[in-house]
């Protein structure tokens, strides 16, 4: 071809991740401040766990050892003799179920006050934060009556009504990356012929792919970790790993299964929020 | 899908706005024909741009491209693609996908949509960038892929939305000189959006001058200066000078004398504002033969100077090129070419012409409407 154009290979669009930027970068006392204010968040979060890891398999720890005097299985042989298990899979399936249902429904109300004209938008933006601001334990009350005149079976109900409180979580997730969501991409891909199916597979799923595992994400741990619906209004037919956590701290001599019960609770979320982290990004289009 | 894109009565308003942001916009633009939507921001370009994409459902009016009505065909149907200011650039795909987009979503594998979609990237000059990521292009590499992808989809019509002007002047002269190569390679029919009137200029033959949600004026980039179809048209393309008057026997009479217009054009007796482009008024000495003046002001503008002159009472504007010393209050000489004049109606004053219910308004090219494109 014979038109030439200038190199245009110099400076790229600058971008936030990129290092070298002055204004962020500290020096000396500062720098010191910021590894030792990590240091001690890192320890705020580690050493609760500590004890726990410690408690779960000792046999025999009293005052005022520093360390269990007594190592062993203890705690897991009665833990699995409680029913950790089944408890575990109940916790698991309602973890799945909540998020499954209240991210969907998150998308959607977010999309919709996001991009649509919504009747009294401000009152529907309230309504969908209500539930955080009603204490579980009004809401389990009141609706139980409401469940059982309806017939609805204890697990649907718990699922049903933590569905309600996860919504929050999603929708203001969802919202948030709408806000990011830039419209003009989808119009240019609808221009270039992809039908409204190939958008939502092709442009708009993979870009909103990190907000949406975050919504799944904290819609999983409402009914990972609920206690009191699934207690009222599973009328203790649904036993869940807070349940059986509950159950054996309210005993004596439990402390190594308790311990077990609690430190093997954190394992599936923190193994779904060390997946968020890998996966959860926006994928990133080829190599440089 | 032959590419002439007709507009007819498109009228179109959003909710809260007073005033209708696209008002019976009427416009034909032929196939393989570049024309340019100029006019100042917030007159209704990208609206229409929009519309004939059909990413605006209009209120009222048609589209047809090549003689088909659009309404009712989905954006994805209608054979088009759009270049907007921004490269919008699909950010979880890399360069070669981006280009390849098209073919994909049309069915086509993915490994021949990689491969058409190289020769486009050749086409834009950005050999090797494939497996780029999107975020590790400069704004003008951007915005080249943005083209590159938008011509993979092979659309009959092409829509720019103001696609250069986030660049500098340097590469935009440069994607100036793309775009011409790709139209004669392509040859699609492009609508430009652009407010800036020296791009019109350079990329399109034909202009649809914009204001307040109507077209102005729809003529040759020629016409467009030399005969502007109103005093609002001569003012949006750039026109400084407007001299009240009467016109009588194909002349001007003003303040300036007896000035002899255009011969191809039958000037009707009257009032008339005569309209002379600062380009081509030339400055001299004043010894010479022509209109005595004084200058008045100098402004700096890169390459030339406004020249502000004072001639029998008349403030004229002219732009000189630099070398020769010219000094406020200097006498000079000045001549104006009967080529550069044109006269107007004054809007200011044409409702009170004794006939003004009946007659067309005057315009530059005599008294008539202009509604087609004139060459």
């Amino acid at each position: 071809m014979a038109l030439t154009l200038p190199p245009d290979v110099g400076v790229p669009l600058s971008w936030p991740s990129q290092p070298g930027n002055g204004l962020r970068r500290s020096r000396g006392l500062g720098r010191a401040l910021r590894v030792l204010l990590a240091l001690a968040l890192a320890l705020w979060f580690i050493l609760p766990l500590v004890p726990l890891a410690l408690w779960a398999f000792a046999d025999r720890w009293s005052f005022p050892a520093v360390l269990p005097q007594a190592w062993g299985w203890d705690g897991v042989r009665t833990a699995l003799a409680q029913g950790a298990v089944p408890a575990f899979g109940h916790s698991l399936l309602l973890g799945l179920l909540v998020s499954a249902f209240a991210t969907p429904l998150g998308v959607l109300a977010a999309r919709a006050l996001a991009y649509h004209r919504v009747p009294f938008a401000p009152a529907v933006s309230v309504m969908l934060f209500a539930p955080l601001a009603l204490p579980a334990f009004v809401a389990a009350l009141g609706l139980n009556v409401v469940l059982l005149r309806l017939h609805v079976p204890a697990f649907a109900g718990v699922v049903l009504l933590l569905m309600v409180y996860a919504l929050p979580y999603t929708s203001y997730t969802m919202r948030v990356a709408y806000g990011a969501h830039d419209l003009a991409i989808e119009e240019e891909a609808r221009l270039l012929g992809a039908s409204p199916w190939q958008l939502m597979w092709r442009v708009q799923l993979p870009l909103l792919a990190p907000a949406l595992a975050r919504a799944a994400f904290l819609a999983f741990l409402v009914g990972w970790s609920d206690y009191v619906i699934t207690l009222l209004v599973g009328g203790g037919t649904i036993v869940t790993v807070p349940l059986l956590v509950a159950a054996a701290a309210a005993g004596t001599g439990n402390d190594a299964t308790v311990a077990l019960l609690s430190a093997a609770a954190v394992l599936p979320p923190l193994v779904l929020l060390l997946g968020l982290g890998r996966f959860g990004r926006r994928p990133n289009g080829g190599r440089p | 899908m032959n590419g002439t894109v007709t507009v007819e009565g498109l009228s179109k308003s959003f909710p809260g706005t007073s005033t209708p942001v696209l008002d019976d916009v009427n416009l034909s633009v032929e196939a393989g024909s570049c024309t340019a939507l100029l006019g100042p921001s917030g007159a209704g370009k990208s609206t229409l741009l929009r519309a004939v994409s059909g990413l605006e459902v209009p209120d009222a009016g048609r589209v047809l491209v090549g003689g088909q009505d659009m309404a009712g065909v989905k954006p994805e149907r209608r054979g088009m693609a759009m270049v907007q200011q921004r490269p919008l650039l699909f950010p979880h795909l890399n360069v070669l996908d981006n280009i390849a987009f098209a073919g994909t979503v049309r069915g086509v594998p993915k490994r021949t949509a990689r491969v058409d979609a190289a020769e486009f990237l050749d086409l834009v000059q950005l050999e090797g960038f494939g497996r780029r990521q999107v975020t590790a292009l400069s704004g003008g590499q951007a915005q080249r892929v943005a083209i590159a992808r938008a011509l993979a989809a092979r659309p009959s019509v092409l829509l720019l939305d103001e696609p250069f002007s986030a660049l500098d002047p340097e590469l935009r002269s440069a994607m100036h000189a793309l775009l011409a190569e790709l139209r004669r390679r392509l040859n699609p029919t492009i609508l430009m959006v652009t407010h800036d009137r020296s791009e019109a200029a350079v990329v399109a033959e034909n202009i649809a001058l914009f204001s307040g949600g109507r077209i102005l004026q729809h003529s040759s980039v020629e016409l467009m200066y030399s005969r502007p179809a109103s005093l609002e048209a001569s003012r949006l393309m750039g026109g400084a000078n407007e001299i009240p008057g009467t016109v009588c026997n194909g002349s001007h009479h003003s303040a300036l004398g007896v000035l002899p217009l255009p011969c191809d054009t039958a000037w009707p007796t009257g009032p008339g504002i005569l309209l002379a482009r600062q380009e081509s008024i030339e400055v001299s000495a004043a010894d010479g033969a022509g209109l005595q003046a004084t200058i008045s002001g100098l402004q700096g503008m890169g390459p030339r100077r406004l020249v502000t002159l004072d001639a029998a009472g008349v403030v004229l504007r002219a732009e000189v090129p630099w070398g020769r010393g010219l000094a406020v209050g200097e006498n000079v000489t000045m001549h104006i070419p009967t080529s550069a004049l044109a006269v107007v109606d004054d809007s200011d004053t044409a409702h009170l012409y004794a006939d003004a219910d009946e007659r067309p308004s005057l315009t530059s090219r005599g008294r008539a409407a202009l509604t087609g494109v004139g060459h």
